[in-house]
């Protein structure tokens, strides 16, 4: 009998017209956002591969390291074409110092602007908006479509037990709407590579769970229209009901929560925080220079110029030490305190957005495709770790970024400048989170979306118990 | 006649529970995107003013002027409470620095990444997705569901014209509506008095033929929605052609064009545009090296023979026309360097209007994203909010760096004159601003943000109404003509 309904409700679906309209709109959109992405994906990676050959071409010919003007640039990742998630609002170049704080600018959406103004039309996009409404459009009169036709009184004169009717319906739906959908995610999951993007193991199982939390995403919708359709007697009302609810999950809920978690943690300006420390890098730089002075009072009468020169690279490199030591600490403080408001800022806002299933989803899509909010802070921390390397690497050279040139002067004499090596100096390179690390990430919201499933699909089991088939 | 259809048509759309509810929702949608808006809005004119406040005093806490640091703000407009466009995208300040080009950097976006996971929902998006829902929710069955439940039949045997139904039912629907609506957008305009919104007269025209552009939007819609109702025999059917019609024209065109511009148009990159600059720079240098040891060798050519002493005589009569004619020569090479690198920095800008243009140009074709130009021209949150700001910036920074000259000559010229009164011999470090009293900076010149006229605003306007206008006009044509042919039966 399951077998039947099932059957049925296959039919019922894929046989309309209805169907191979909305099927043919969502297949060319999916197919789209994957050639789309490609493309971007191709514009981004030259645009990173020009920027980094134009960084090294840049520095050809100088003869000293401290002269460099060294710039790290954030990779595009091959799955930001399809969940673009912050990875076009967040800086992307660094200015690489040997010391100091670092800072990464230049966001695409602000290089160029017009790409916010319509934003990108992404896997993602397509999955919270289309295809959400494409399972409200095929589920909103399951149930009580069919009591307006007559259908459904005369289903249950025949011996069918209710739960399997309904469960035949959700099943049936389900298997009619997601298994035509696969197959032009399938395509446009093979197209990729074919397009140029890099593909290893690693991207497709983040692609595959993309997959599975969008298809996640789209039951949720469905079963959600079932269970409505189920609590109400008119199929014009239960869609007047989805229509609202849909705004409310995919419109509402997330940028609500994120402005009242806004107003409800108050996190300083970074303005603020700037404004603080050169404060205070100029408070210690007055004393420096008084120091400075005390020290060359005192020492004036030293005549001989060579010890009087690197007795002075001694003080001023510890000067020097110092100060970096003194605004290290502050930065971090500073830095620490903002950063842990942010945190709950954060932590507040999606704990309220991911009431939405909207917000869950993408979410779990942004950690899948590494595009999340911790792109940010693991590009930063990935920058810090090189500054390391970078520091070291300079100290080799005898060689700063930020002045103090005459430290090289001693008494030697001057001879021919060597130009540098630019090969000698360390690579960096920028490696997201792996996609075991990602897939954990996005499980709590995985399992969330799973929730709502199997709460909609009770309610809906539950509300056609006892449902009036007349 | 035609009054009796049109309060009919009122009546069917009013007391339907439909209506109660979808028009609930709509007014809790934009009163709440006003209210966030305002709040928005505040907070960053707080942020807006401590960050200028702190720049004030950061001059006037500094001891010399060689210390001074300054940067600019882009201050918050209180259009951007209805169209925030990519105000939020764009960065919020610049440095003024004689040394550095001037570039806005740091957006709102990238400090907190937390705003742009989902963006914002303004006025303008509430209008462009939901309102035109609503509008194609409640007419998609305008003729095709009088005719499926006969009273459209029933309606014609009374001596109508069917353009006068037609028009009767346009009119019926606009009415029953838009003026609903008007409510919360009203008090939603009273908000902004009530929370202290400091709106500007020119700020009043904007936002008013902003509300008349979301109409006109709008009644598009409607007019596309009675459009399809009378092209299809059942509403099942009209309601999916416009659905399909709305993903369109409201998700697919306008993102679609910016694609499509950017595969066709293509812009060289930042990278290649630097490269170009450094190539003609090291080609220049060289052919002036070149220049160069060609005149020696001529110069010197005039004594070969001449002893020791005529040639040191003749370089030490002449050495001061060569050196001239050298840098002279070098000078024509800097100029031209300097033109070069202009050019291609206009070259690059060029590229870039010319892709934006493309697309907006290919984005018209959707109604939807004439009325996103529009509305956010309108708001000044257009891109070219940017270069409206660099410019501005840029002529502030000659100012301001002519000015910090001065000043800083002045500095040297007082320190050193008391490095000599003390009798100190290292100078070195004299001049550094160390210790001492903040210096006098009040008569700073100051920036003023770029203001444009409403007329300048105005007219690029004019294009994406008369586009919307022209739209509308041409749904409802075509409604007509369909319906003058339509099977009422």
């Amino acid at each position: 009998m399951f077998k039947l309904l099932l059957d049925k409700e296959l039919r019922e679906i894929v046989g309309t017209t209805k169907f191979a309209v909305t099927f043919g709109v969502c297949a060319v959109l999916i197919l789209l956002a994957f050639y789309v992405g490609a493309r971007n994906y191709d514009i981004s990676r030259q645009d990173y591969e020009g920027a980094v050959v134009e960084n090294l071409r840049q520095m050809e010919g100088l003869t000293d390291w401290g002269e460099i003007d060294h710039r790290i640039f954030l990779p595009p990742q091959p799955l930001a074409a399809l969940v673009s998630g912050i990875s076009n609002d967040i800086g992307r170049t660094v200015n690489m110092e040997s010391r100091g704080e670092l800072r990464a600018e230049d966001s695409r959406f602000n290089e160029d602007p017009i790409f916010a103004v319509f934003r990108f039309l992404d896997l993602e996009f397509i999955f919270t908006i289309v295809l959400s409404l494409f399972a409200i459009l095929f589920g909103y009169d399951a149930i009580n479509g069919e009591k307006e036709r007559g259908t459904l009184a005369l289903s249950f004169a025949n011996s069918v037990p209710r739960d399997q009717y309904v469960l035949g319906k959700l099943v049936g739906s389900f298997l009619a709407l997601v298994v035509p959908l696969m197959i032009p995610i399938l395509i446009g999951g093979l197209m990729l590579p074919l397009l140029g993007v890099p593909m290893d193991t690693n991207s497709w199982a983040r692609l595959a769970m993309v997959i599975v939390a969008g298809v996640l995403y789209f039951g949720v919708f469905l079963t959600l229209s079932v269970f409505i359709s189920a609590m109400t007697q008119r199929s014009s009302s239960s869609f007047l009901m989805l229509l609202v609810v849909w705004i409310f999950i995919v419109l509402i809920i997330p940028r609500a929560s994120v402005l009242i978690s806004g107003q409800a943690v108050d996190v300083p300006s970074i303005d603020q925080i700037d404004y603080d420390k050169s404060k205070y890098s100029r408070q210690l730089f007055s004393e420096r220079m008084n120091e400075m002075q005390h020290w060359i009072q005192e020492n004036r009468d030293n005549d001989d110029h060579g010890q009087f020169m690197s007795a002075m690279q001694e003080f001023l490199g510890r000067q020097q030490d110092d100060f970096d030591a003194k605004m290290r600490v502050l930065t971090e403080k500073l830095n620490e305190q903002r950063d842990n408001k942010a945190g709950r800022q954060q932590n507040l806002a999606l704990a309220l957005a991911r009431v939405s299933p909207t917000a869950s989803f993408s979410l779990a899509a942004a950690d899948l495709a590494s595009t999340s909010l911790a792109l940010r802070s693991s590009y930063m921390e990935a920058a810090n770790s090189y500054q390391v390397a970078f520091a070291q690497f300079m100290q080799s050279k005898n060689a700063d970024t930020q002045g103090y040139r005459f430290r090289k002067h001693g008494n030697d004499e001057v001879e021919e400048p060597e130009e540098i090596d630019l090969r000698e100096l360390p690579e960096f390179t920028y490696r997201p989170p792996d996609a075991s690390e990602a897939i954990g990430a996005s499980l709590p919201d995985l399992g969330l979306l799973l929730l709502f499933n199997i709460v909609f699909f009770a309610g809906a089991f539950v509300a056609f118990l006892k449902y009036d088939v007349r | 006649m035609f009054k009796i259809l049109v309060e009919k048509e009122l009546k069917s759309i009013l007391q339907s529970p439909k209506f109660v509810a979808t028009f609930g929702v709509c007014s809790l949608l934009i009163l709440l995107s006003v209210f966030i808006g305002i709040q928005e809005y505040h907070s960053s004119v707080d942020q807006y003013e401590t960050a200028t406040q702190l720049v004030d005093q950061s001059i006037a806490e500094a001891t010399s002027f060689f210390g001074i640091e300054n940067t600019v703000y882009r201050k918050p407009s209180p259009m951007q409470i209805f169209v925030s466009g990519v105000s939020f995208d764009v960065g919020r300040l610049s440095k003024i620095d004689s040394r550095e080009d001037v570039k806005l950097e740091r957006s709102s976006y990238m400090e907190s990444p937390l705003f742009a996971v989902f963006r914002f929902v303004d006025f303008t998006f509430i209008v462009q997705v939901v309102l035109s829902l609503f509008a194609i929710l409640f007419t998609f069955d305008a003729i095709n569901g009088e005719r499926e439940s006969g009273t459209l039949k029933l309606a014609l045997s009374n001596p109508i014209p069917r353009g006068q139904y037609l028009f009767s039912k346009f009119v019926g629907s606009w009415l029953g509506l838009t003026v609903p609506l008007m409510i919360p957008i009203l008090i939603g305009v009273l908000l902004l008095m009530v929370l202290n919104v400091p709106m500007t007269g020119d700020d009043w025209a904007k936002l008013v033929s902003l509300i008349g552009v979301s109409i006109l939007y709008f009644t598009f819609f409607i007019a596309l929605s009675l459009l399809v109702s009378s092209l299809t025999r059942r509403s099942s059917v009209s309601f999916l052609v416009l659905l399909v019609v709305w993903i369109a024209l409201v998700l697919i065109v306008p993102r679609g064009a910016t694609m499509a511009a950017g595969q066709l148009v293509s812009v060289p990159t930042v990278a290649e545009n630097e490269s170009q600059k450094d190539r003609f720079r090291t080609d220049q240098q060289q052919l002036v090296q070149e220049r160069r040891q060609e005149a020696w060798k001529n110069r010197f050519m005039a004594l070969e023979g001449a002893s020791r002493e005529e040639k040191r005589a003749y370089y030490d009569a002449n050495k001061d026309a060569w050196d001239q004619e050298d840098r002279e020569v070098r000078t024509e090479m800097e100029v031209k360097i300097t033109e070069f690198n202009r050019k291609m920095n206009e070259a690059l800008r060029n590229a870039k209007s010319e892709q934006e243009r493309l697309a907006f140009i290919l984005s018209r074709f959707s109604p939807s994203s004439a009325y996103q130009l529009t509305a956010m021209n309108l708001g000044g949150t257009n891109t070219s909010i940017k270069k409206r700001y660099e410019d501005q910036m840029f002529a502030y920074r000659e100012s301001f760096s002519g000015y910090l000259k001065t000043k800083q000559e002045d500095e040297r010229e007082e320190r050193r004159r008391q490095a000599e009164q003390s009798g100190s011999g290292r100078r070195l470090f004299m001049f550094l601003g160390s210790g001492g009293e903040p210096v006098d900076a009040s008569d700073m010149p100051e920036f003023i943000e770029p203001r444009e006229s409403l007329s300048a605003v105005l007219k690029p306007s004019m294009i994406d109404f008369g586009l919307l206008s022209i739209f509308t006009v041409f749904a409802f044509a075509g409604a007509f003509i369909a319906f003058i042919r339509y099977d009422v039966r």
